[in-house]
């Protein structure tokens, strides 16, 4: 059998959901079992990883030279093994916890299957022209999703975003162009596998580096709200309906450090040793001062997108540590952060949905109330705040070990920041779960998860947070290989 | 004997027999010229894919030539004169329904034109061709005689068209006091191996101004917006596309492989067609984002369009020709099914203004996703195929080291989502306005709109079809092959 069909099958299934939704069969139903199915080429693919260590699609090697030599070319190996993993999940409980009573249903779930479909396929897109490309894809629908189904200054929050992350992945394209060009032209290749065994044998000179992986840097930070190309997060995530702000800050964000491990480490990796110190800069402010500003929130949902962009400063600090160990923290994290987002927005949505409010002053003992959501909403704050047991502590673990040696003060900065946010987290919990029950949770009509039809996506996160908490070897295990590759000179 | 056949004799012979026929006929036939221009169009389109059309008859070889570009772009000018023609079938013009005979046989003239323009060899043929085109065209703007605006949009073309024309034949004058000849290969070789001669400089200078006007770049676009908007909407999307695909292929003969290719010349003009194409991308873009028209929209984005594409071939060499060939090719198959829609928008409410639009996503889902798709080509995302054009001028700069026209070029590549995403807001965002009567779309606008939509996302995961239709557009010689990939 040739499991490397299972590739394109993850990306067609998506397809045939939508053009389904899309001829009128039941939108929610038939976006659940796409991407319930979608697990099982998923599950294929991953076992011939996990055996082989890499699976490949795509047409021949392209014999004459060609003038622009993209091609159609899917590949998963230890890496991405985990960033689909986590796609498939967050896409499957995203839709999952998305309720009835959305108007313009149809729409709806085609953008959101095609957030999941964009991130899939950016993914595992081994051709660089398809890997910047499919990554848009998912822009366009997300605009959509928050202007079209958001809450408070939709409009605003749309454009805001629409414009940082177009910018982000303008710059970004002239990055990869600059990249592409600096080969000599007999080497020029669009395969980021070609392309990081060629820069191996013949690095780039320092001073093209130093620019490329600036330009990477700031491309792909704008799309991990790296301070100070932040500013579409907060609001926008706030803004945005919760299974939007699922696959956004779960998943899709996790593109942009997942293209630095990729393309920036790689392939300029003496460039990105000398911005080392520009990225230390950023993130300590990623960590300070959004941390300090998500204090300062009064509303749970711009807390979550505050907290939720502060987090990215530890993953930067696993990417210049230059340990495989750092690396791993960064992957694991990554990872945990997705999972742990994704069940925090999935949690606000439900209060501000049942409640009709998110702002924390009008919220109060919710834990009387909805004793499962309030359990899911400690999860959430708790895996946030990393507790041990929970992915993104693994994750914080390891990249504060990682890092210790080559950057202790920036160590020290991210311990604040654990600080930080777990103040942040329990001062919101104590306001929404404990107390006196308020007004808007007294209401009548304010009920808990019913049942395991609503309560199943919660419950799949949570699973996800522990497996990776207490096991993660699962996630970086597989990429082990692949990061350590990317550290030998 | 085919060399007889070449689609510049068939156009003017069909559009001459459309205007007898209009007048001659009785009533029964007359009323099937819109069927008759279609099926005309559609068959000299077919026969110019074939490679016997691309031979010319020998008298004609001192002034025309065949070879990859004019094979490249005839078909190109053809398809544009079918979608036309499909438009202006389809335009209403309320009270006068009698001229529409003309009104279909006239597109046939400046197609002629364009097709004798694509490929010229001599500045003496360069300018027949255009004149045939302009005139053609001053007509057609203002064929809406009903409507004040599309009068004022003829004299505007009139007198801006005269305008260029002005600097086209004085450059041309000069370009001969200098030269002694108007022949582009032989003016390559008299010049070749000299310094700069001054009234050549002068001389490309001011055929350059002539050509600006046809393109609309920066400081000559003045006309085009308020022109586009009173013209019909059918002369406006010939406009839009057909001709300023024109004026490209006139640039790339002239400054990129033809008379001024030299490098005294070329290099002089290098720093020059940067900043026309920074000022072009600039305005243009910024002055699309608060346009609440289509048309007027379109216009400036069309601006904004000339710009990136000056800026490829400002570039200079083969890289940025080749860029500029795909780029009008993947223009040509977003803007022309946007304005197939937006003649039929204005066909149900009278106007193209934006606020037709409102819950447009809801009311006709189909046509709204081909039109969205479309649109979002424009705006040069990917995996539509306006995206790997954007991305071949990006890289052209940056080959080229120009590092201000780069930043330029991103930053209004960014800021010109802005333009495009106005309407699609208003399709699907804003509330549906009540009292928008029930009137629907013919259904073959769904068939139209979304397969034009889907052959933007094909070709946008398949670039290397373009990269073809440059490369062949690159080559001297008589093509043999057929561009029916």
């Amino acid at each position: 059998m040739n499991f490397s069909l299972t590739l394109p099958a993850m990306l067609a299934i998506p397809l045939v959901g939508i053009v389904l939704i899309a001829l009128g069969t039941r939108p929610k139903a038939t976006a659940l079992w796409v991407s319930l199915l979608n697990l099982i080429p998923g599950f294929l693919a991953s076992g011939v990883v996990l055996r082989t260590g890499e699976l490949l699609f795509g047409p021949d090697p392209i014999p004459a030279r060609e003038v622009f030599p993209v091609k159609f070319m899917l590949g998963m190996d230890g890496l991405s093994l985990s960033m689909v993993w986590l796609t498939l999940i967050v896409t499957l409980t995203a839709i999952g916890s998305a309720r009835e009573g959305i108007k313009r249903e149809k729409e709806y779930y085609i953008c959101l299957l095609l957030i999941g479909l964009g991130a899939l396929g950016a993914f595992i897109s081994v051709d660089l022209f398809y890997f910047f490309s499919f990554h848009e894809v998912a822009l366009i629908p997300t605009f959509l999703l928050v202007g079209m189904w958001g809450h408070g200054d939709r409009s605003g929050a749309a454009w805001r975003m629409t414009v940082y992350l177009m910018l982000g992945s303008m710059v970004l394209l002239v990055g990869l162009i600059g990249l592409y060009l600096a080969l000599p032209e007999t080497a020029r290749s669009l395969d980021w596998r070609v392309l990081a065994e060629t820069l191996r044998a013949n690095p780039l000179s320092p001073g093209t580096q130093h620019v490329i992986a600036a330009l990477l840097l700031i491309g792909f930070g704008t799309l991990v709200s790296l301070v100070p190309f932040h500013s579409w997060a907060p609001g926008g995530y706030a803004s945005a309906p919760a299974p939007a702000a699922m696959l956004h800050a779960g998943v899709l964000k996790k593109f942009g450090l997942y293209g630095l491990l990729r393309i920036a480490l790689p392939m300029a990796p003496d460039g990105w040793k000398e911005i080392g110190w520009i990225v230390g800069l950023l993130l300590a402010g990623n960590i300070l001062y959004l941390g300090l500003a998500s204090l300062q929130q009064r509303d749970f949902r711009w807390l979550l997108g505050f907290s939720s962009a502060m987090h990215m400063g530890t993953v930067f600090l696993g990417l210049i540590s230059g340990t495989v160990l750092g690396l791993a923290g960064a992957l694991t994290l990554m990872v945990g952060h997705g999972l742990s987002a994704a069940l925090g927005f999935a949690v606000a949505g439900e209060i501000s949905r049942r409640t009709g409010t998110s702002w924390m002053r009008d919220l109060g003992g919710l834990a009387q109330r909805t004793p499962q959501l309030w359990f899911y909403l400690m999860i959430a704050a708790m895996a946030s705040i990393g507790l041990p047991g929970l992915a993104n502590f693994a994750g914080e673990i390891m990249i504060f070990f990682g890092a210790w040696t080559a950057h202790p003060v920036l160590v020290g900065i991210a311990a604040w920041g654990v600080v930080l946010s777990a103040v942040a987290m329990l001062r919101a919990v104590r306001a929404i779960a404990f107390g006196p029950m308020s007004q808007a949770v007294e209401a009548e009509g304010v009920s808990d998860l019913q049942g395991a039809r609503e309560s199943w996506p919660f419950a799949v996160l949570t699973l996800a947070l522990l497996l990776v908490g207490i096991i993660p070897l699962v996630v970086y295990g597989p990429a082990q290989p692949v990061l350590e590759r990317l550290l030998v000179p | 004997m085919s060399a007889w056949l070449s689609p510049e004799i068939l156009l003017t012979l069909a559009g001459v027999g459309l205007i007898l026929i209009d007048s001659l006929a009785p009533e029964g036939i007359r009323r099937r010229i819109p069927l008759l221009a279609l099926l005309a169009s559609i068959g000299i389109l077919g026969w110019s894919l074939c490679p016997e059309s691309r031979s010319l008859p020998a008298s004609w070889l001192n002034l025309f030539v065949s070879d990859g570009l004019s094979a490249v772009f005839k078909p190109f000018f053809l398809i544009c004169l079918v979608v036309v023609i499909g438009m202006a079938s389809r335009y209403r013009m309320e009270a006068d329904e009698t001229v529409r005979g003309e009104f279909l046989a006239l597109p046939f003239f400046p197609t002629a034109g364009l097709c004798l323009l694509a490929s010229a060899r001599d500045f003496l043929a360069v300018f027949v061709a255009l004149e045939l085109v302009s005139i053609s065209l001053y007509l057609l703007a203002a064929f809406h005689r009903a409507k004040p605006a599309s009068l004022e949009a003829g004299i505007k073309l009139l007198v801006m068209g005269g305008l260029s024309t002005g600097f086209l034949v004085m450059g041309i004058a000069w370009l001969y006091a200098g030269a002694g000849t108007t022949e582009f290969s032989k003016l390559l070789l008299s010049q070749a191996g000299q310094g700069a001669n001054p009234a050549v400089l002068v001389a490309a200078g001011l055929i350059l101004a002539g050509i600006g006007f046809k393109v609309a770049a920066v400081p000559f676009h003045a006309w085009a917006p308020d022109v586009y908007d009173g013209s019909p909407t059918p002369v406006t999307a010939y406009l839009a596309v057909a001709s300023k695909a024109a004026g490209f292929v006139l640039l790339i003969r002239i400054f990129g492989i033809g008379a001024f290719a030299l490098e005294s010349v070329g290099e002089f003009f290098r720093p020059i067609l940067l900043t026309l194409g920074i000022a072009t991308v600039t305005l243009g873009t910024l002055a699309a984002l608060p346009q609440r028209d289509l048309k007027r929209l379109l216009a400036y984005s069309g601006i904004a369009h000339a710009g990136f594409m000056i800026l490829a071939l400002g570039t200079r060499g083969e890289g940025g020709i080749g860029t500029v060939v795909a780029y009008l090719w993947a223009y040509l198959l977003a803007s022309l099914p946007v304005l197939l829609f937006i003649n039929e928008l204005e066909r149900l409410h009278g106007s193209t203004d934006m606020r037709h639009l409102d819950g447009m996503g809801r009311r006709e889902p189909g046509p709204s996703l081909g039109f969205t798709l479309c649109l979002l080509s424009m705006a040069g995302l990917p995996p539509l195929v306006g995206f790997p054009v954007k991305l071949a001028v990006l890289a052209n700069l940056w080959n080229a080291g120009e590092t201000p026209a780069l930043v330029v070029a991103v930053i209004m590549a960014v800021a010109g989502l802005g333009i495009y995403l106005t309407p699609i807001r208003v399709m699907y965002w804003e509330r549906e306005a009540d009292a928008i009567p029930a009137r629907r779309f013919p259904p073959f606008l769904i068939w139209v709109m979304l397969a034009t939509g889907l052959l933007n996302v094909w070709l946008g995961l398949q670039p290397q079809v373009l990269v073809r239709l440059a490369e062949m557009s690159l080559n001297p010689l008589p093509v043999v092959e057929t561009i029916r990939e």
